[in-house]
């Protein structure tokens, strides 16, 4: 048992704030005093978000939802933002991004998590995470908001896409937006639905809602579409304001055809899958630097320490063969080849070397 | 006093090879056993520091004061050496655990932890007993090889050795701010001043908590002030000597070797290993020094995988002592009163010309 329940130690959140100051002023370390903090609850920390498993509901064949109540550091998160849930295999953090599906201001949170075929990660998390398990999370990211001035909003879903989508609809539909909504959903099988009840439920509810979903790896039924995303499938359809995401080949098509024709409305799109990597000697790639804002052309052949000077960036470093750590950077998202040993390391969050890491295709430096 | 083989440019690419594949060898397997050890010396850590803290506060009683000297600088050995020097060396940032990573990590220590990553990870481990590069050797206060040169300062090194082993911790401080350049006119006041700040801020903090802030909590709790302050003076003064006495052990024996600058033109990886391991050398016992002097009991293979979690070392030492064999090259390694004995005399004979 803990000395007090979740719902109490999130509210002491405030009176932790002298302690943070300490912290800040490097009197305290932030490890010891958050050891100590877990003595009154497991998920008492004085900064890092840790949340607590509190529901987990089947939402269609292959996917899950999770409900979470987060520890009080989760600050001004929304509905169709991600964020990064770490699980521990292997004594090694691993770190993968869910799309908040559901995001209450009391700190109730839902994430829908969705099979991968010999994904170790999510698996893991289907099959071993139960009610009542800690996970850590980090800070919401996404820029996907809804277009509350819209005469109309289409939402383009693939897959899992669904769930950044239905994070956004379901909030705005609570809020009361009123203009025609539809939601297209591209799954392969009918079973992969996911949320399918609620939205049909959602439909029935509000009249300006409406969604169809479209069958690629069986015989679509009465009243389901064809076949992956084409321009047919939005015929007639008044099309004002465009929400998609998906993998990024579902992406890219439905980017193409919006830019097909002058278009007075908005689009926003999101990809949760990177294009495909490069792998292999001298091959252009983009380098992201995001603490500076920059993208910029890279070679998947040189060292990103040279890259990143070369375009004028400054990272600490030291010996520049791997041994004194001084340009430890964080990888944010795409892979890396260590130039030693030719290792690969993947994924976000983890610490790459620069002086001995040649990128593998895009990738995202914390720089 | 060493009788290495001359290796050829390709026995030195086979030399470096064989000890890249043990790296990656050792790499390929790093994963929960790893974890839970260095989590459990940092357990260690708090439960010593913690305690010894809980019992000085009782004040003068013997049996607890001298009980609590000996946890809090026990815990400080281990937090200087076992977690705090090797997890700074990125020995664990494979975890990808926030609190373990290398570059973030900050010491209970008066040197602030970024000073430390720039004179030891980067200048020492880079140049490794290379005269003039490695500011190690000697620290600029002792002449412990032949090819120093020598200065009339140095007659008294004997005196200077034992004030730095008793002040060890304030000496590594403040190596990195290099005021003897300062001195020398070869920096600049602006240049000196932000070290400065980052050094004094530290400095304060740490002296503030044991020399202030613990005392008058014991105050507080109307027990002695000066027990507390006089413990956590001994627990300091334990840690320095400890931590002085496995540096020096680690480098600076009869059998270790020096180098002159001109080895680092065109040095290939091979060549680098092989100075690391020449300039190294290792103490043997049992598995209790090898915690704590944080596993650089194993200065050689330290030397050659900086970035290993050290509990590896000792499996790694079997194989490395093997291929020294094999290409002819003396792996320094002894007991630690020998090791030490032949520091003190290198430092008691070069301190003349
Ligand atoms: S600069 Fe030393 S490890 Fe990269």
């Amino acid at each position: 048992m803990y000395l007090v329940p979740l719902s109490l130690a999130r509210r002491l959140g405030p009176a932790l704030k002298p302690l943070r100051a300490l912290v800040a002023g490097g009197w305290l370390q932030e490890a010891d005093t958050d050891c100590l903090l877990r003595l009154v609850h497991p998920a008492l920390r004085l900064k890092r978000v840790f949340a607590r498993v509190e529901s987990r509901v089947w939402v269609a064949d292959d996917m899950l939802a999770l409900g979470l109540r987060t520890n009080g550091n989760a600050h001004g998160w929304r509905p169709g933002q991600h964020v990064r849930l770490y699980r521990e295999l292997d004594g090694v953090r691993h770190g993968r991004s869910y799309s908040l599906t559901k995001a209450e201001p009391d700190g109730r949170i839902e994430l829908a998590v969705r099979r991968q075929p010999g994904g170790r990660f999510s698996n893991g998390l289907l099959e071993r995470l139960e009610v009542g398990s800690l996970v850590e999370l980090d800070p919401a990211q996404g820029e996907l908001t809804w277009p509350h001035e819209a005469g109309s909003v289409l939402l383009l879903a693939a897959g899992s896409g669904i769930t950044p989508l239905l994070g956004l609809l379901r909030h705005a539909l609570a809020q009361g937006f009123a203009a025609p909504v539809t939601l297209l959903h591209y799954v392969r099988q009918r079973r992969q639905r996911a949320f399918g009840e609620e939205l049909q439920g959602l439909m029935a509810r509000y009249p300006n809602f409406q969604v169809r979903w479209a069958i690629s790896g069986e015989a679509p039924a009465a009243g389901e579409l064809a076949g992956r995303f084409q321009a047919a499938h939005l015929a007639g359809r008044p099309v004002h304001s465009l929400l998609a995401c998906g993998p990024h080949g579902f992406v890219a098509s439905v980017d193409d055809w919006w830019r097909a024709e002058p278009r007075a409305g908005g689009l926003q799109v999101e990809a949760f899958t990177p294009p495909a990597p490069s792998v292999g000697g001298g091959e252009q790639v983009r380098l992201r630097f995001a603490r500076s804002h920059r993208e910029l052309p890279g070679n998947s052949a040189v060292n990103l320490l040279e890259q990143a000077e070369a375009h004028g960036l400054r990272p600490p470093h030291g010996c520049r063969q791997g041994i004194c750590t001084a340009c430890t950077c964080q990888l944010l998202a795409g892979g890396v080849r260590d130039l030693r040993t030719g290792g690969l390391t993947h994924g976000p969050g983890l610490p790459i070397r620069l002086c001995v890491s040649a990128p593998l295709g895009d990738v995202e430096l914390d720089l | 006093m060493r009788h290495d083989r001359q290796l050829t440019a390709a026995e030195l690419d086979s030399f470096g090879a064989e000890l890249d594949a043990l790296r990656q060898r050792t790499l390929d397997d790093l994963g929960e056993p790893d974890a839970r050890y260095i989590r459990r010396i940092r357990a260690a850590v708090r439960l010593c520091c913690w305690s010894g803290r809980a019992l000085l506060l009782l004040g003068w009683f013997p049996p607890t004061w001298l009980l609590g000297v000996a946890l809090l600088g026990l815990g400080k050995i281990l937090e200087n050496m076992e977690l705090g020097h090797n997890v700074m060396h990125g020995q664990y940032d494979w975890m990808n655990d926030p609190e373990l990573r290398g570059t973030r990590y900050e010491w209970d220590i008066a040197g602030p932890a970024d000073f430390w990553r720039h004179t030891h990870n980067h200048i020492h481990h880079s140049y490794t007993n290379v005269l003039g590069k490695d500011d190690d050797v000697g620290y600029g206060l002792v002449r412990l090889f032949p090819e120093q040169r020598w200065k009339p300062f140095y007659r008294w090194q004997p005196l200077w050795v034992t004030l730095q082993a008793l002040l060890f911790q304030y000496s590594v401080a403040v190596q990195h701010l290099r005021l003897d350049q300062y001195v020398k006119g070869r920096m600049s006041r602006a240049e000196l001043r932000p070290l400065l700040r980052q050094f004094n801020a530290k400095l304060l903090r740490q002296s503030v908590k044991d020399y202030l802030a613990f005392p008058l909590l014991a105050l507080l709790l109307g027990t002695s002030a000066a027990a507390v302050l006089v413990g956590n003076l001994l627990a300091n003064l334990i840690r320095n000597l400890w931590t002085f006495t496995v540096i020096f052990c680690g480098h600076f024996t009869e059998r270790a070797a020096v180098f002159p600058p001109s080895v680092l033109e065109g040095e290939s990886r091979g060549h680098w290993y092989l100075r690391q391991l020449r300039g190294s050398s290792n103490l043997t016992g049992g598995p209790l020094l090898h915690i704590l002097t944080g596993n650089l009991s194993h200065q050689i293979e330290h030397h050659l995988f900086p970035d290993l979690p050290a509990r590896r070392y000792a499996e790694l030492a079997v194989e490395v002592r093997e291929i020294a064999a094999r290409y002819g090259q003396v792996y320094n390694s002894g007991r630690l009163s020998r090791q030490f004995g032949t520091v003190l005399r290198r430092i008691w004979k070069y301190r003349l010309a």
